[in-house]
């Protein structure tokens, strides 16, 4: 008995690839609770198949790092480019996305030291808080990123994504005699040259072609 | 969004500062007058900076170390020791004055410790006055001395005691109490 042969779908969903431009609005509401921070990121990235794009981030952060002993502010412009890998199989004409991604970061920023307080560990002869008002110009922070995070397609091209971020420091400049504490694009520095980010961005796809 | 900021940024080792001084003291250490190598605890011994009140640790204390702060924003501290192995009646006080002189400078140590202060170009004289009492142990007759280095330092400060000055820089002395 001869077995009937499966036809094969031959309905092939198209998906968009074009170039999709947004802005990171956590940065806005993050300044909004916090006087200590400004910032402001666009987001664009380009569709090269069916899973990768083509990614980059610039802007622009100012943060006062207040700690215990010292007070501090960076601020300055970064960029951040590289690939996101979509792992997320969507159904139909969907374009969702599950991705992972690497990016190298570049930031140039400024970094003031406002005041600070010796650490003498002693209440018997206390140090007093010293105006400092020390600015270095010029210094440049190059770092690695690892990105994890979802797309969603809300409306027709417009989508909402948000992602984490763990970045690793290649190479910073720090002060004489201080220490980059925050780097704009990085984030905190943490003492391993280690740092987290977050991102959640509202993005709009100009679409070129369907694939 | 915050949250998780948070608690992706949240206890990092630099968050707290495990160094401790930070900033170096300046130690001393007592030793049997006439056995320099065997510490000694001291008798009531208190100790106080010109002007200053008695530092509450060191109040009338037997110890054979002690590590006390020198002021940063001056160029110079001024310390007044006093032993009293007889009665611990105030007649029978011995007293030394000990002058540290240092330019001190600022140094970046990390994020939570902060800054902390090194003291260059120590050097420090001593003052004795041994006119109070008879002095049993030893008769030394010199009651001056000057130093250009503040490190590892013997001095006769007491008739009973010989002293040894250093800085404490981390925790490299350890302590016999």
């Amino acid at each position: 008995m001869e077995v009937p042969s499966v036809e094969k779908d031959s309905l092939v969903y198209k998906t968009a690839y074009g170039l999709r431009l947004g802005a990171d609005i956590s940065k806005p509401i993050l300044a909004s609770f916090n006087g200590n921070y400004t910032g402001f990121e666009l987001v664009a990235d380009y569709r090269i198949n069916k899973k990768i794009y083509v990614a980059a981030e610039i802007g622009f952060e100012e943060k006062t790092s207040v700690e215990e002993y010292s007070n501090s502010t960076s601020k300055g412009n970064y960029i951040r480019v590289g690939f996101n890998y979509n792992a997320y199989d969507n159904w139909l004409d969907m374009n969702n996305e599950i991705f992972t991604g690497v990016r190298y970061g570049l930031g140039i920023f400024d970094q003031t030291l406002n005041s600070y307080t010796p650490n003498v560990n002693s209440l018997y002869f206390p140090s007093e808080s010293i105006n400092a008002s020390i600015t270095d110009s010029g210094l440049t922070a190059h770092w690695t990123e690892f990105i994890v995070g979802i797309k969603v397609e809300t409306l027709r091209n417009l989508f909402v994504s948000t992602s984490i971020s763990y970045k690793i420091v290649l190479a910073v400049n720090d002060p004489e005699n201080f220490k980059t504490l925050f780097a704009p694009g990085f984030g905190r520095i943490f003492e391993s040259g280690t740092g987290f980010g977050f991102n959640y961005t509202i993005s709009y796809l100009i679409p070129f072609t369907k694939k | 969004m915050i949250l998780c900021t948070a608690i992706l940024s949240g206890c990092e080792k630099d968050d707290f500062c495990t160094k401790d001084p930070v900033t170096p003291k300046l130690v001393l250490r007592f030793y049997d007058a006439n056995d320099r190598d065997q510490l000694k605890k001291t008798e009531r011994l208190s100790i106080w900076a010109a002007g200053k009140d008695t530092i509450p640790t060191y109040r009338s204390v037997a110890l054979d170390s002690v590590a006390i702060p020198l002021n940063t924003t001056t160029i110079e501290t001024v310390y007044h020791l006093k032993i009293n192995d007889f009665d611990g009646n105030l007649a029978s006080n011995e007293t030394a004055t000990l002058t540290i002189q240092y330019t001190p400078e600022e140094e970046f140590v990390s994020r939570s410790c902060g800054f902390r202060v090194i003291f260059n170009r120590c050097s420090f004289f001593v003052r004795y006055k041994l006119d109070s009492r008879f002095y049993p142990c030893s008769s030394h007759n010199d009651r001056q001395s000057n130093h250009s280095t503040c490190s590892d330092i013997p001095l006769v400060l007491f008739s009973c005691w010989f002293v040894r000055l250093g800085m404490l820089k981390r925790k490299q002395w350890k302590f016999h109490q």
